[in-house]
């Protein structure tokens, strides 16, 4: 389903969502873009460069509590159920890098086994796409890991900005959903419209982006060179941190706690939480030996893990070329950089 | 300006020479605008040696994660490290120094000036640009900074690019060099000491708390502050709950009865929680490489809490960290005429 919708008609169908769901969109935040909150009435833009945070949260939360318990007189323990009750949510502004990453995420939390309270989540999220008319960051290479600046994987509906107006494409039934019930806001698409469309996308490709230009090759190269002493020189600069992960659209590790609230009777929640294989604990056993015992096996491991055993695994590379832990690691290490050195074999 | 080509002619001398094992300097980056961490180890590395407003990272990080890394290596190369080091970043090397976590003879400080007038604020390009990543930035003298993105370009006034920390700094060139490079220039044309900090401190409690809370709801806990911190060195951190030291020699118990100070989760309590202890592990040791705020993805303004602590340190005690590396830490003395009797 196709339909039109003039710009100045954007506030508009938001308004009108808001009657049954939360929408969030880019916000410049502190001076960054973030996904927001939108208020009754507020101006979304849509001309946002990349967001910090990518859309992941929105299906998993850094935090989510699992269930509580609570443990009287040393009887059982009771545990109560926590499965989330998730407001039905619209994410405007989702860059097509964030959607693929999402089709990774749904690999990881839904196949074979259904994880519950991801899939609560994605069952109330409609992830409303906008088409990169040029690169909204200066480290995309979404290109070179098989998607595009129009990719509509893992979105529920495509926006293309075309002049003064909008061409929305839905491309699920939850997608539909939300066209369709604005429908008098939107228009018919014309075949004028097409065109503007294809050349749009067309100019969009043109941009130039960083590049890798051949994953097959990179994949060989990885798999020759688990032990290769280049780890430990592309990693020397790496503090450990946890913004490249953390800010990975598809970056899924978690770890699980109990977090005690009241000591007797023994009372509090088993949550999950975000974890990263850059963090020194990811890792480490009980005994204290420690397999990745440095930030070379801990680089070698995300950049393996992204370019070459999810393809062994999915077929599809678990990265989706957004750039954010390119841009956001404090020292510059660069997996665009990182892939073609290992290609090239360049190295002392 | 300084002429970098002194700089790669005197890094290239020590490693020729076999004085050092390795110069720490900034070499460009494919990732973005600013200059990343070089490790050179051969002569012919040091041809790809920049600086520039771009080298803002504190290098002295690595003279504490090289120390680390040491401990575990095989074989144990003895020779110094040379360290390219600008003002703060070498007051940083003598809080090392202050608290004798590494030795002077085991660095030589290659000492740059900021006579240029100082780094460059990213967050700041970001507010300028609407978050467009700047590819490039010169100073262009009194004009300010030019600045070019993708799709364009644009001239800012320097104290709209320059780091606060610099429109600040009260010594933009190392009181303690082996080498150095450039001008000592003691008139800085830019803000008071502790503007920021005094600006936020005149408010209100109640203002202050919000401002605050906001903030730490914001914060991801990735620990990237305090990764980059080069104060910061302690093998486990009490607010790290992902740092734990478990060796071959930890007993059972020790691993069952570990106290955990904070939970992992990021939540606002407990990023406020990481947050205080942390600012106060580093009063009167933060020397204010502003590192911490740079390095935060979601833009927490984590310097305002530092000096905040600073400036008690000067007010208090009148004691300003990493200035002499003779003088005892402000943490490890006391003075008999302090004011509080438990102390004396
Ligand atoms: S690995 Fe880096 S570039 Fe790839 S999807 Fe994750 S954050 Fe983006
Ligand atoms: S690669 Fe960069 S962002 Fe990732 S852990 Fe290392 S320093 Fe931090
Ligand atoms: S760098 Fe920022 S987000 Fe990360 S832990 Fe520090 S304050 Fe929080
Ligand atoms: S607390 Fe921040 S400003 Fe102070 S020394 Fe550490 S990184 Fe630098």
């Amino acid at each position: 389903m196709e339909a039109i919708l003039k710009r100045n008609r954007l506030g508009q169908w938001i308004t009108e969502l808001q009657e049954r769901a939360e929408i969030y969109a880019p916000d410049f935040v502190e001076d960054t873009w973030e996904f927001a909150k939108v208020g009754r009435g507020a101006t979304v833009e849509l001309n946002h460069s990349n967001t910090v945070r990518p859309a992941k949260r929105f299906v998993f939360p850094q935090r989510e509590v699992l269930y509580r318990f609570r443990i009287e007189n040393s009887q059982s323990p009771k545990l109560t159920d926590t499965e989330p009750k998730v407001e039905s949510t619209v994410v405007f502004g989702v860059r097509p890098c964030d959607g693929r990453a999402m089709v990774r995420n749904d690999r990881v939390f839904t196949c074979g086994f259904s994880d519950p309270y991801y899939q609560a989540r994605h069952d109330n999220v409609v992830f409303v796409g906008l088409a990169c008319n040029a690169p909204p960051s200066q480290n995309c290479f979404c290109v070179s890991v098989g998607g595009s600046p129009h990719s509509e994987d893992g979105l529920d509906v495509l926006m293309t900005e075309l002049d003064g107006r909008y061409h929305v494409k839905a491309l699920t039934d939850k997608g539909s959903d939300i066209v369709r019930s604005a429908g008098d806001l939107f228009q018919d698409v014309k075949a004028a419209d097409m065109d503007d469309v294809g050349n749009a996308h067309a100019i969009a490709l043109e941009y130039s982006q960083r590049s890798i230009s051949s994953m097959e090759a990179v994949a060989a190269a990885l798999r020759r060179n688990f032990d290769s002493p280049i780890w430990d020189k592309l990693a020397r600069a790496c503090i450990g941190c946890g913004a490249c992960t953390y800010l990975c659209p598809s970056c899924h590790c978690f770890d699980i706690n109990d977090e005690v609230t009241n000591k007797s009777p023994l009372t509090g929640a088993r949550v999950r939480t975000w974890d990263n294989c850059q963090f020194p604990d990811f890792t480490m056993h009980s005994s204290g030996h420690n397999p990745r015992e440095d930030t070379g096996a801990r680089l070698r491991q995300r950049i393996c893990h992204k370019l070459l055993y999810f393809v062994e695994t999915h077929n599809m590379q678990q990265c989706t070329g957004c750039g954010r832990c390119i841009t956001h690691c404090p020292v510059g290490i660069d997996i665009v950089k990182i892939a073609n050195v290992m290609e090239e074999g360049v190295w002392q | 300006m300084i002429p970098v080509e002194d700089i790669r002619a005197r890094a290239k001398d020590l490693l020729q020479s076999g004085k050092v094992r390795a110069v720490l300097g900034y070499r460009r980056s494919t990732a973005g605008l600013l200059a990343e961490p070089a490790f050179m180890t051969t002569a012919d590395e040091t041809a790809a040696l920049v600086l520039d407003p771009t080298c803002v990272g504190n290098l002295a990080l690595y003279l504490v994660n090289e120390k680390k890394r040491m401990k575990h290596a095989r074989q144990s190369d003895k020779r110094p490290l040379g360290i390219v080091a600008k003002g703060c970043d070498s007051r940083a090397i003598t809080v090392l120094l202050q608290e004798n976590h590494i030795r002077r003879d085991e660095v030589i400080v290659l000492g740059v000036s900021c006579e240029t007038g100082g780094m460059i604020d990213t967050r700041k390009l970001n507010k300028a640009l609407r978050g467009k990543g700047a590819t490039s930035a010169h100073f262009e003298g009194e004009g300010g900074v030019r600045v070019s993105y993708v799709g364009g370009g644009t001239i800012l006034p320097g104290k709209d690019v320059l780091a606060d920390r610099c429109l600040e700094c009260a010594k933009s060139y190392p009181l303690d060099a082996d080498f150095f490079f450039g001008e000592k220039v003691d008139e800085r044309p830019y803000g008071p000491r502790f503007a920021a900090v005094s600006a936020i401190a005149e408010k209100g409690s109640e203002e202050r708390s919000a401002f605050w809370d906001a903030h730490f709801e914001r914060c991801i806990r990735c620990y990237a502050c305090r990764a980059v911190c080069p104060m910061c060195y302690c093998d486990e951190c009490v607010v790290d709950s992902t740092n734990f030291i478990v060796g071959p020699t930890t007993s059972a118990d020790e691993k069952a009865d570990r106290v955990r100070w904070i939970n992992r989760s990021a939540t606002p309590s407990e990023n406020a929680m990481y947050h205080m202890v942390r600012a106060m592990h580093l009063a009167g040791r933060c020397i204010d490489c502003g590192e911490c705020e740079r390095v935060c993805p979601v833009n927490i303004p984590l310097r305002l809490l530092n000096t905040m602590l600073e400036r008690e340190a000067l007010e208090m005690f009148q004691y300003t960290p990493g200035i002499d590396a003779e003088q005892p830490s402000l943490i490890s003395s006391f003075r008999d005429g302090d004011p509080n009797d438990f102390v004396r």
